[in-house]
């Protein structure tokens, strides 16, 4: 009993790490531009795929060379896809709604080419890092502790950037005031397509780090989105502290209703939390109201 | 003049489809699209008039539908009640469950109500696939396989002539449109509008953003759930199958072609869209890459639809644009 509990927690720990990632990269991406992106959860698919396709060559066993080959790659899309096809609709005058409509579009486009390239059959991924640690009948395998550590750094990393480096700086400046950004010089489409672009990368981080332990079909997307987006509003728009630890709430809730009442209650219990936190906090935990 | 000018087309429209039997009536194929066609064409501009007209991003459109399909199949197969009066109970569920969804709604904005609605998507098939539903009488993950035809004062309606239904359908079709034609020319169209352009500037005036935002929900809830009973009493079967994303973008494309807060563009829309639909129906896995394609190309090409195309093409004598609204990022 006792170590069953401590292995859900385990799992809703690692779990949580990486919902954070993704979480905060759907905050980043609302928060600056206010665009809803429906193929978020594709691009976690996406992720997975990529690594997976890294590793159909039998040089690249590495789950390094994975990341340095996918981080470009998934920035390089983002970026393209926020010029192609989002930043020509802001002009509009009812932009979000189609903003909304062109992502949705993209997602089943994305969810069906990934169909018909690597078929319908899931795909598994090998283990960052095999082995783990046993004492008793407890195990904690080595490659959920790797999973913690580097999506918890890549949230670091990301804070570091959003707080000290002049990019970073000037897209909190866009979050705050997008035309007082513009007036002091700031490039406000590059901003926007730079936080496209950086969400992407780190969904698919995610979809990378979590493919390993459950496995990459090419409609899995769609619980990530859900689930990043109640993460998004339990947390708070716009407030990272408040979506990792949103992130970590979901992640046990998660576990421990999985656990206890099977996985098919898993979303019903996010949505049960969603209508709470929209009832009583409609701001989040720690975001700002207005 | 407006109104005036949306009543005309809607009346070429359905006298149109009305005589379309006269063509394809000896072919049940043909005759079924349109079934289809006509099915979609009600659940399209619900959606137009609650996303478009009241400008409240709800993605739960298809949720309401199946909602409709599953509970008018149930009360029909469990309470023994006819197929015609499960219908409209069946709209009273989703309208009653569309209310209870457009509550937390009422204090959300833009895509705080995408989520909450498609959340609600979400969680519907594994409501349907699981205990609850099994509880129910959903059938679980196989479905409902079998469901009581149509039937009106001892008429049955059946598959293999579809003609009968083709008009029953076609009535409430028209029904449907008329009501969403009148609801959009009173002064609930008026305040809707309002309150999309501008709802801080509306409720200074006194319009009730909860009163019309709920009524909104209730109304093109009930009717998408009405239809698909429908639909379930039509097709004979049910699965969470239509839940998938597949269907979901198919009734999007229905409104990128018809154009957003177009009326009646949705009727046309679902027309063109059910028509490419079967003729990519041959490309198999390729058909929704496709569909998925075309959305992206529709929205950036032709982002007003048919009908803007259309007015776009005619004559610029009213300023599309509402001066109110100032929405640049």
């Amino acid at each position: 009993m006792l170590t069953e509990i401590i292995d859900v927690i385990i799992s809703g720990m690692i779990n949580g790490s990486v919902y954070a990632l993704m979480a905060v990269g759907l905050t980043l991406i609302y928060g600056v531009s206010k665009a809803f992106n429906f193929a978020y959860g594709s691009f976690y698919s996406m992720g997975g795929y990529l690594a997976f396709l890294v590793f159909g060559f039998a040089f690249l066993h590495n789950y390094l060379i994975v990341f340095c080959l996918a981080a470009p790659i998934l920035f390089f899309f983002g970026y393209i896809i926020e010029k192609l096809l989002v930043a020509p609709l802001r002009k509009r005058d009812d932009w979000e709604v189609k903003v909304m409509m062109i992502t949705l579009g993209m997602a089943l486009f994305l969810d069906n080419s990934f169909q018909v390239v690597f078929g319908a059959r899931m795909k598994s991924l090998p283990s960052i890092l095999e082995g783990s640690f046993e004492a008793g009948e407890f195990i904690l395998s080595y490659q959920d502790v790797v999973i913690f550590i580097l999506s918890i750094s890549g949230i670091l990393t990301f804070r570091w950037f959003l707080n000290n480096t002049r990019t970073g700086m000037s897209v909190r400046a866009v979050a705050q005031n997008p035309a007082g950004a513009q007036i002091v010089g700031i490039p406000k489409e590059f901003v926007f397509s730079a936080t496209f672009a950086i969400s992407t990368v780190m969904v698919g981080m995610g979809g990378i780090l979590l493919a390993q332990k459950y496995f990459v079909t090419p409609d899995g997307g769609w619980d990530i989105l859900v689930k990043s987006w109640v993460i998004t509003a339990f947390g708070g728009m716009g407030s990272i502290k408040g979506s990792l630890y949103a992130a970590f709430i979901v992640g046990m809730l998660e576990a421990f209703v999985g656990w206890q009442f099977g996985m098919t209650w898993t979303l019903i219990a996010l949505f049960a939390v969603l209508l709470t936190t929209l009832v009583i906090r409609p701001q989040g935990l720690m975001g700002k109201r207005g | 003049m407006e109104h005036k000018r949306t009543a005309i087309i809607l009346a070429v429209i359905w006298s149109i489809v009305a005589i379309l039997p006269l063509f394809f009536g000896s072919t049940n194929f043909i005759m079924h699209i349109l079934i289809i066609c006509l099915i979609w064409s009600v659940v399209a501009s619900c959606w137009d008039l609650i996303m478009g007209f009241a400008g409240i991003f709800s993605f739960g459109q298809v949720a309401f539908f199946v909602i409709g399909a599953y509970s008018s199949a149930i009360i029909s197969a469990r309470a023994g009640i006819p197929p015609i009066f499960a219908v409209f109970m069946a709209g009273i569920i989703s309208g009653l469950l569309g209310v209870l969804v457009g509550i937390p709604c009422l204090k959300l904005k833009g895509a705080y109500i995408a989520l909450v609605t498609f959340a609600v998507h979400m969680i519907l098939e594994p409501m349907l696939k699981g205990d609850i539903g099994r509880f129910i009488g959903t059938g679980g993950s196989r479905g409902i396989l079998t469901i009581e035809p149509m039937n009106i004062f001892g008429y049955a309606f059946t598959n293999s002539h579809p003609i009968p239904y083709f008009y029953l359908i076609l009535f409430v079709a028209v029904i449907c449109s008329a009501i969403i034609w009148l609801v959009i020319r009173s002064h609930w169209g008026a305040a809707f509008l309002a309150l999309k352009d501008a709802e801080d500037f509306a409720t200074c005036l006194g319009v009730s953003a909860f009163k019309y935002k709920l009524m909104v929900f209730a109304l093109t809830s009930f009717l998408t759930g009405m239809i698909g009973g429908f639909y379930a009493h039509y097709v004979g079967m049910l699965s969470t199958r239509m839940l998938g994303i597949d269907l979901f973008v198919t009734l999007m494309v229905i409104l990128v072609i018809g154009g957003v807060g177009k009326f009646p563009g949705a009727v046309i829309g679902a027309f063109i869209t059910v028509a490419i639909n079967e003729m990519l129906s041959p490309l198999g896995s390729y058909r929704p890459i496709i569909l998925g394609a075309m959305v992206v190309i529709l929205v950036l090409l032709l982002p007003d639809g048919i009908i803007g195309l259309i007015q776009k093409l005619v004559a610029k004598r009213e300023p599309m644009v509402s001066p109110l609204r100032n929405n640049q990022p």
